[in-house]
């Protein structure tokens, strides 16, 4: 099976996103149910599966799917630990954006 | 079985890819004589890119080319998707979301299997692995000389900068401001050498003692044969106590402005260029 491209993306590139596919890494601020609020440059809720283990306070990378609310609705989550250089992460996703032909097709 | 087809396809470029342990011996290559139809490693470089990167790559002859210009050894980060253990290999389909690509590490029987580093590589995790690209059939995969487990996440904002900075490098020269110094400096510096040799070494030697000065200068200066001068020979040529040359040539060596040539007493400098 292939895996789709999953553009890095942050809380404010939410919009321009609507119904993609998409990967953010961001911090877990709280966790209620099969939700979570997780900082990414913005507060972002995401909707869980049944999959994702995740921690409080810990950074976690998610592929997921942008719904109509801006919501994102996680297919997969990645645990981070607490070591994450969250400057650097969000260059990379600027980066990813300003030099798009070495990341994404569209 | 579809293996010995890929088989024959790994082998032709097996020759340049050096290590992979195992499985791709080359009759043609190790039996030329030195220099006859060996392949030129000069060329050789270790580029970090990004799936789409190796996706994109350009066919040319029996290699490819990545914004233009050649590539050997990559080095790539990605999420391990799939794990497939054959018995010459085993397959990771890595993804590191700009594209997925299979990397192929060949299982080598005689060592003895490092299990720390091959339980930490599971699905979902994240690795690093470095290899050269093939092709079969228009199929690229990889031919992965180490995969390991990446410790720090870090590991992959650095990657993905380190690939961004490099395809810049190469697509647009390097940076507006090392390009003007680098491309306007190093003929003026030369210059510099030539006509007012004193002034140029002596800012490049601060922090030497002043005999190494002078005798790093003198060894600029003097003529003298590609073994470069002995120790006998400068303390001679200077008046100075041969036991203070020594101790100024140890200075400049291990400073790494001269190196030893046909013996510990004879030394050249060692010349940037």
């Amino acid at each position: 099976m292939d895996h789709p491209q999953t553009p890095r993306i942050l809380a404010p590139h939410l919009q321009a996103f609507q119904h993609k596919l998409v990967r953010m890494l961001g911090k877990v601020e709280t966790l209620q149910g099969d939700t979570a609020v997780i900082d990414a440059g913005g507060k972002v809720d995401i909707i869980l599966n049944r999959d994702c283990h995740l921690a409080l306070g810990h950074a976690v990378e998610i592929i997921g799917k942008v719904d109509g609310n801006l919501h994102i609705k996680v297919q997969a989550a990645t645990d981070f630990g607490t070591g994450i250089d969250f400057d650097a992460a969000n260059a990379v996703v600027e980066a990813t954006h300003r030099h798009k032909e070495i990341f994404y097709d569209d | 079985m579809s293996y010995n087809n890929y088989d024959s396809g790994y082998n032709t470029s097996y020759g340049a890819g050096g290590g992979g342990g195992g499985g791709g011996f080359v009759p043609d290559g190790s039996q030329n004589s030195p220099g006859g139809g060996r392949k030129d490693y000069s060329q050789d470089s270790l580029r970090p890119v990004t799936i789409k990167q190796i996706l994109d790559a350009q066919p040319v002859g029996n290699g490819f080319n990545i914004d233009g210009s050649p590539i050997t050894q990559l080095t790539f980060v990605g999420q391990i998707r799939n794990i497939s253990s054959q018995a010459t290999n085993i397959t990771y389909k890595l993804d590191d979301g700009t594209g997925s690509i299979e990397v192929k590490k060949w299982v080598d029987s005689d060592a003895i299997e490092q299990d720390s580093t091959k339980t930490k590589l599971t699905e979902g995790s994240y690795c690093r692995a470095w290899g050269k690209l093939n092709s079969f059939n228009d199929r690229k995969h990889v031919g992965a000389q180490i995969i390991r487990p990446v410790e720090d996440l870090n590991e992959v904002s650095y990657h993905l900068l380190e690939a961004t900075v490099v395809h810049l490098h190469f697509t647009r020269g390097p940076p507006s401001g090392a390009a003007a110094t680098t491309g306007g400096n190093v003929p003026q510096q030369q210059q510099q050498q030539q006509a007012a040799g004193a002034g140029f070494v002596a800012a490049d030697l601060a922090g030497y003692s002043s005999a190494a000065k002078r005798v790093f200068q003198h060894m600029r200066q003097a003529e003298q044969t590609n073994e470069g001068l002995h120790q006998q020979d400068i303390a001679a040529k200077l008046g100075m106590d041969p036991a203070e040359v020594a101790r100024a040539g140890d200075d400049l060596l291990s400073g790494g402005l001269i190196y030893t040539t046909v013996d510990d007493l004879t030394w050249a400098v060692l010349e940037g260029e």
